[in-house]
């Protein structure tokens, strides 16, 4: 039989769930589907078709609304904590972070949009975390995130330098005056049985005022950035539980024993109930599939 | 040539932050209303559509489109996976908020973006029913099924108005491409 597509079109079915995936989402298992019908040409297929559905949402889109007043300032806000935290990890390798500066720098490489390999998912890593939270599998959308890179603790005994003029705070530094605080909470870690968890321990440090916090890991497993990188979540008691608040990505090195990541927090934290981490694709996932639960630890 | 606030902002330049906030801000908000169940939901994706912006501002490629459909096409991705969290309910009922959609004029349109236009001339071609499930679809956020039950129609009809509309759309995009591509 003849094949009668027009000529860069993909086959039938490629385009039927490709439309749905621009429209409204596909479910795990058309996304599976999609993934292994996935093709140089259904890529180009879909980001034209999604090209599509954007450019209508624009031409619908006529009569914009002002964004609320409020609402700008938080973006505006949150958008100076990304691009300090992403300047803060970028400077981590000198050992000195301008904090308070919220300067902005180039995302770095984007997240690639290859699909998940197979990785041996553990079951029980997955099950620690439903038992507690009832995650629900859903599909990601492709997101690229910036990926903080972990610093290797300094050594505590040693004398910070006294300049003439005051450095900005290191990581560890801005972590120990977090600790250090009456009101901020400590949470620790446990690991799961994950191989990459393997003789991981941790913990939390998060400021409920600041909205800032830290994680810091002993023994974590060195990652491939271009296979998987660690994502940090943040439960939320004020919402559903289901979907904790994005900490953001991260990659440990493979010369880094300890590491602190400063947590990126993608929306306000009102009642941080637990934090955990997982192994994702690369750029991280919207929702987890919790398929490789890393560490977790509760407040109270 | 200038550059565009998204490579502005992948390049640096901390100014075009703001600018980007006051000059994309609306379109955001007004996506994210749509396609959202309540105002509070609408907050919460306009902050994360923001931040999915910062982070993929190095990735936009001006010779792919304009910084406005690269925002759109962010702010679908991350709108639809919530939409998808919390699928039991369409975002609001399209019968009360079908009047507040306002079509750009294909004349016009350039104004706002090139890809808009030609979206509109493409929307301009189609039949009634076709355009309404698309804007059911597309800007209301219904899934086919939704739409289906809300127009009484069957859900291989939808299916197939849906292609039509989106393929239709794609295809003058993609003429429109080539002919700027051989002019120039």
């Amino acid at each position: 039989m003849s094949d009668t597509r027009p000529q860069g079109q993909p086959d039938e079915a490629v385009v039927d769930l490709a439309i749905k995936q621009v429209t409204e989402g596909l479910s795990p298992a058309e996304q599976r589907a999609l993934d292994v019908m996935d093709s140089e040409l259904a890529s180009a297929y879909l980001r034209d078709l999604e090209r599509a559905a954007a450019a209508v949402t624009l031409a619908g889109s006529a009569g914009e609304e002002p964004l609320p007043a409020a609402l700008s300032a938080r973006i505006a806000e949150q958008a100076a904590e990304h691009f300090a935290s992403s300047s803060m990890v970028t400077d981590l390798s000198e050992a000195r972070t301008p904090a308070a500066k919220a300067g902005v720098r180039p995302s770095p490489a984007p997240a690639r949009a290859n699909r998940f390999g197979n990785y041996g998912w553990l079951a029980a890593a997955a099950c620690l975390v439903l038992a507690i939270f009832g995650w629900e599998h859903s599909p990601p959308p492709p997101v690229a995130v910036a990926t903080p890179a972990p610093v290797t603790v300094p050594s505590p005994e040693k004398p910070a330098p006294q300049p003439e003029k005051p450095l900005p705070p290191t990581v560890a530094e801005e972590r120990a005056a977090l600790l250090a605080k009456t009101d901020s909470l400590k949470i620790p870690l446990g690991a799961s049985k994950d191989p990459a968890a393997i003789g991981v321990t941790g913990d939390v440090v998060w400021d409920p005022a600041t909205q800032r916090g830290f994680l810091h890991f002993a023994g974590l497993a060195p990652n491939d950035p271009a296979m998987h990188q660690y994502q940090i979540w943040i439960f939320d008691a004020g919402r559903d539980k289901r979907y904790p608040v994005d900490g953001g990505v991260f990659d440990v090195p493979a010369d880094a024993s300890d590491v602190i990541i400063p947590i990126r927090a993608s929306l306000m934290v009102r009642k941080p109930a637990a934090f955990a981490v997982t192994l994702e694709k690369p750029g991280g996932v919207v929702v987890s599939g919790r398929e490789h639960v890393i560490a977790l630890g509760q407040a109270g | 040539m200038s550059s565009s606030v998204l490579q502005r902002i992948a390049g640096g330049d901390s100014a075009a932050v703001r600018e980007c906030i006051d000059q994309y801000g609306p379109l955001v908000w007004s996506i994210a209303r749509r396609l959202s169940r309540t105002p509070s939901d609408a907050e919460d994706a306009a902050q994360e559509i923001f931040l999915d912006i910062w982070r993929s501002a190095s990735r936009f490629d001006a010779s792919q489109g304009s910084d406005k459909v690269f925002i759109a096409m962010i702010a679908r991705r991350r709108l639809i996976d919530r939409l998808r969290k919390t699928s039991a309910e369409p975002p609001m009922d399209p019968v009360e908020v079908l009047d507040t959609v306002v079509w750009a004029d294909p004349g016009t349109a350039s104004e706002t973006s090139i890809e808009a236009e030609q979206a509109a001339r493409a929307l301009a071609e189609l039949r009634p029913e076709h355009r309404q499930v698309l804007e059911l679809g597309l800007l209301h956020g219904l899934s086919q099924s939704e739409i289906a039950a809300r127009l009484s129609m069957p859900l291989g009809t939808v299916k197939s108005f849906m292609r039509r509309g989106l393929i239709k759309v794609r295809e003058l995009m993609n003429v429109d491409a080539e002919g700027v591509l051989s002019e120039g």
